[in-house]
C-alpha cells in the first residue's frame, strides 16, 4: 500500500509539471515519444492530465535504425490512444548514409540532435516535454524540470536558473531559445515498472527475457545491446532491479564510448 | 506516514559532503556497478584514489577542480524499504542560488562540518538558509575524523563550539555525529575507531526522522479550466486535505459558495480525493472561474493585496521597480511598498533598512498586489505561504513566506 501511495504522489507532480506546461505553451508544446518505458509512461500521464484525450502532439524523431518491434509498438498506440503523432527524420544526413559507422557520437548527434533541431524549427516550437529522469545518469541527475536551450540547443549547466518547492519553474525564453521539460525527473526505473504495472500500460516486448536475454533499455538496434536476464514479465523486472547492481544504460553504446561523452552529447543538445 | 525523505546535504568547501552522499549510497547497495567501474577508471586518472564524491560530481569541472556546481539528486532505498532521496547542494557562495533550489525540496537537512575547521560564512548562509525555508530538523555530522585519529576530545571541542554558535543564530539541531565520510565510520555501521561515542549512526538518526504529512485544511489552487465532453472542468493538485462530491466549498478571492457535482479524474470514479493528488473538479456553477482562484473549505485564508513577508533576495532589488508575485497558480504585479528591516545573510547583523536589498539579504517587507491574492502564514511546508517575486524577466529574483 505504501508504495502505491508514494506512486500516486510521483505521478500527480508530473501530471501537475504538464498542466503547468500546457498552460504556458499551449500549441508550441510536443512531447517527444521514443516508445521506450520512460516515454510511454510520460505519454499516459499525459492521457491523464486531459482525460484521455491529449491536446498535445506526440513526435517521434525516426533514426531509421529502431527496433522493428518499436514500429508496430508506435503505430498500434497512436491509434489506440488516439494521439497526433509527427515522425521525424533528417533525410539529408540519412541521404549521405549516416549511421554509427561514422562514429557513434556524429550519428546520435545527426539523427537525433539534428533532426530535432529541424523539426523544432519546422513547427516553432517553444517547448519539449522529455521523458529523462535524474536516476539515469549522473548527469541528468543535474537537470531542472523547465531546462532552456540556446539558439544552438545549448545547455548552460553552470548557470542553471532558480526553481522552488516543485511549484516555481523558469519560463524565460528569447526567440530560438526552446525549454526542455521534464515532468518525469524525480521518478527512478523501479518506479516506472511499478507504475506500468499498477496501470496495466503496454511495453515493447524487447524488455521482456527471451532466451535468457532481454533489454533493460531500449533505442536503435545498432548500439543497444542486451543484458543476461530470465525477467520475463513485470514482476520479474522490479525484482531483478531491486537485486541488481547493474546500471540501467549499460547496454547504451553511447553513454560510454568516451569519458565525459553523455555530458558532451548533451551540451549539444542530446537529450 | 510518509515513507520517503528528502534531505539536503550541506556546508562548506571541502566539508566532504558529495563524499559522504556517495560513501552512503556505496555502503547501502544503492550504486550501479558500471559507475564504480567508472568512477575507479577516472579517479585514477585525476587523483589516483578512489572519490566516492565522483559520483556525485559528475561534470568534468566538477571532478577536475573537486567542487561541486550543480545541485544533485541521489535516491537510496535501505533494506528496510525506506527511500532517502539526498539532495547534494553547492557550497561556493556563488552558487547559492542552487543550494536555495536544492533545499526547497528538503524535508530535513544534513550539516557536515570538517571537525577541524572552523565554521565559515558559507555554513552561516547555508543554517540561515535553512532558517528561512523553516526547515528545523537538521542533523549535525562532524566530519573527517580520521584525520584526528577519531580522538574523542577533538570530536567535543569542536561539538562545544557549534553548539554555542546554533544557540546564537537560534537554530536547534538534533544530532551532533562523529564520521568519517571516507572510511564509512558511523554512516551505516557504527565506528569500531570510536567506542566512545554512544549516540546513533547516521543512518539510525535518518531511520528516526520519518514523520506524517502535515496539514489537513482542503486547499485547491486552479490551474487550469478544461473542456471535456462540453463541461468545464477545473484542474490543479489538492495541495492540503481531502474533497467528497457533494460538498459545499468556497471559491476565494470570488467569495462564492459552490456545490462539488463530480470529481473528475481519468478511467476512474471518485467520491472522495486528497492531497497530494492532481484531479478535476466540477461544481454546480462554474461560471467565472479560472486559473488563481483557489476553491477552500473551512478555517479560510486571507484574501488582500497588502502582504506581509520575509523575503530572500536571490538578485539585486530595486524597490522602485514593478515585479511579478506568484504563489502558486496565483500571479499578480506587485510592488514593494515598505523595507522594515534587511539583514546580511552570513552575519544576520541588521542592515539599515534604507540600503539597497542586495543579492542574499534577507528583508521583513510589505509587498502591494495589483488584484487581490490568497495567501496565509508560512508554517513550514503550507504552499499558500510561500511565494516568488519575478523581474521583468520573469527571471526570480526573490522568494518569499508570509509573516
Amino acid at each position: 500500500m505504501s508504495d502505491y501511495s508514494y506512486l500516486d504522489e510521483l505521478e500527480s507532480r508530473s501530471v501537475y509539471i504538464i498542466r503547468e506546461a500546457y498552460w504556458k505553451y499551449k500549441n508550441k508544446l510536443v512531447i517527444l515519444w521514443s516508445m521506450g518505458k520512460d516515454s510511454t509512461t510520460l505519454v499516459h500521464l499525459a492521457r491523464k492530465a486531459f482525460f484521455g484525450k491529449v491536446p498535445i502532439p506526440v513526435i517521434h524523431i525516426d533514426t531509421t535504425f529502431k527496433f522493428k518491434q518499436i514500429y508496430e509498438f508506435r503505430d498500434k498506440y497512436v491509434k489506440c490512444w488516439k494521439l497526433n503523432l509527427i515522425i521525424t527524420k533528417n533525410d539529408m544526413a540519412l541521404k549521405k548514409d549516416m549511421s554509427p559507422k561514422k562514429g557513434r557520437f556524429n550519428c546520435c548527434t545527426a539523427l537525433k540532435t539534428e533532426a530535432l533541431k529541424q523539426v523544432i524549427e519546422k513547427y516553432r516550437l517553444r517547448a519539449l516535454l522529455v521523458a529523462i529522469r535524474r536516476d539515469e545518469h549522473s548527469i541528468r541527475a543535474k537537470e531542472r524540470y523547465f531546462s532552456l536551450r540556446d539558439k544552438e540547443f545549448k545547455w548552460d549547466y553552470q548557470n542553471q536558473p532558480l526553481e522552488m518547492w516543485s511549484e516555481y519553474y523558469n519560463t524565460k525564453e528569447e526567440s530560438g531559445t526552446h525549454i526542455r521539460i521534464h515532468p518525469l525527473l524525480h521518478w527512478s526505473e523501479i518506479d516506472i515498472w511499478r507504475y506500468i504495472k499498477k496501470e496495466k500500460l503496454p511495453s515493447v516486448n524487447l524488455y521482456f527475457a527471451k532466451k535468457r536475454r532481454r533489454y533493460r533499455s531500449i533505442g536503435c538496434e545498432c548500439c543497444c545491446q542486451p543484458i543476461e536476464s530470465s525477467a520475463n514479465s513485470i514482476d520479474r523486472i522490479i525484482e531483478e532491479i531491486q537485486n541488481s547492481r547493474v546500471s540501467e544504460r549499460s547496454g547504451r553504446a553511447q553513454d560510454k564510448e568516451k569519458e565525459y561523452m553523455m555530458q558532451k552529447l548533451r551540451s549539444l543538445g542530446y537529450m | 506516514m510518509q515513507d520517503y525523505l528528502n534531505i539536503a546535504v550541506t556546508g562548506d568547501v571541502d566539508s566532504g559532503k558529495s563524499t559522504l552522499i556517495g560513501r552512503f549510497l556505496y555502503d547501502t547497495g544503492s550504486i550501479a556497478d558500471a559507475a564504480i567501474e567508472e568512477i575507479k577508471d577516472v579517479s585514477q586518472r585525476i587523483t589516483g584514489d578512489f572519490e566516492f564524491a565522483y559520483l556525485l560530481d559528475s561534470f568534468e569541472e566538477e571532478r577536475k577542480s573537486k567542487l561541486t556546481i550543480e545541485t544533485t539528486q541521489a535516491f537510496c532505498k535501505t533494506k528496510k524499504g525506506k527511500r532517502f532521496i539526498f539532495i547534494d547542494v553547492p557550497g561556493h557562495q556563488e552558487l547559492l542560488k542552487n543550494m536555495l533550489c536544492g533545499s526547497s525540496y528538503a524535508d530535513m537537512a544534513i550539516l557536515v562540518i570538517d571537525v577541524q575547521s572552523t565554521i565559515e560564512e558559507q555554513t552561516k548562509r547555508h543554517l540561515s538558509i535553512l532558517k528561512f525555508l523553516d526547515i528545523e530538523n537538521i542533523i549535525v555530522v562532524l566530519n573527517k575524523m580520521d584525520l584526528v585519529n577519531f580522538n574523542e576530545d577533538v570530536f567535543r571541542h569542536t561539538e562545544e563550539r557549534i553548539a554555542e554558535f546554533f544557540k546564537n543564530i537560534g537554530i536547534r539541531y538534533k544530532y551532533f555525529i562523529p564520521v568519517s565520510a571516507r572510511q564509512g565510520d558511523n554512516l551505516i555501521k557504527k565506528s569500531k575507531e570510536m567506542i566512545w561515542y554512544k549516540g546513533l549512526s547516521l543512518i539510525e538518526a535518518l531511520n528516526g526522522s520519518f514523520k506524517g504529512l502535515n496539514s489537513d485544511v482542503f486547499r485547491f489552487p486552479i490551474q487550469d479550466i478544461y473542456n471535456i465532453d462540453k463541461e468545464k472542468v477545473a484542474v490543479g493538485k489538492i495541495i492540503s486535505g481531502k474533497i467528497r462530491k457533494g460538498e459545499r466549498i468556497k471559491i476565494l478571492p470570488l467569495n462564492r459558495v459552490n456545490k462539488v457535482k463530480r470529481l473528475k479524474l481519468f478511467n476512474q470514479n471518485k467520491f472522495i480525493a486528497k492531497a497530494p493528488m492532481s484531479i478535476g473538479i466540477v461544481l454546480d456553477d462554474m461560471d467565472g472561474l479560472k486559473r488563481g482562484q483557489i476553491i477552500c473549505k473551512t478555517k479560510l485564508p486571507s484574501v488582500s493585496r497588502e502582504i506581509s513577508a520575509k523575503i530572500f533576495c536571490v538578485n539585486k532589488l530595486n524597490p522602485e521597480e514593478e515585479l511579478r508575485f506568484r504563489c502558486v497558480t496565483q500571479e499578480s504585479s506587485a510592488q514593494i511598498i515598505n523595507v522594515n528591516s534587511i539583514w546580511d545573510i552570513a552575519t544576520l547583523e541588521k542592515k539599515n533598512s534604507q540600503d539597497i536589498l542586495d543579492k542574499t539579504n534577507i528583508a521583513e517587507v510589505v509587498i502591494l498586489t495589483d488584484i487581490p491574492v490568497t495567501t496565509e502564514k508560512y508554517k513550514g511546508f503550507n504552499s499558500l505561504g510561500r511565494f516568488v517575486l519575478q523581474n521583468n524577466d520573469s527571471e526570480i529574483c526573490a522568494v518569499g513566506i508570509i509573516i
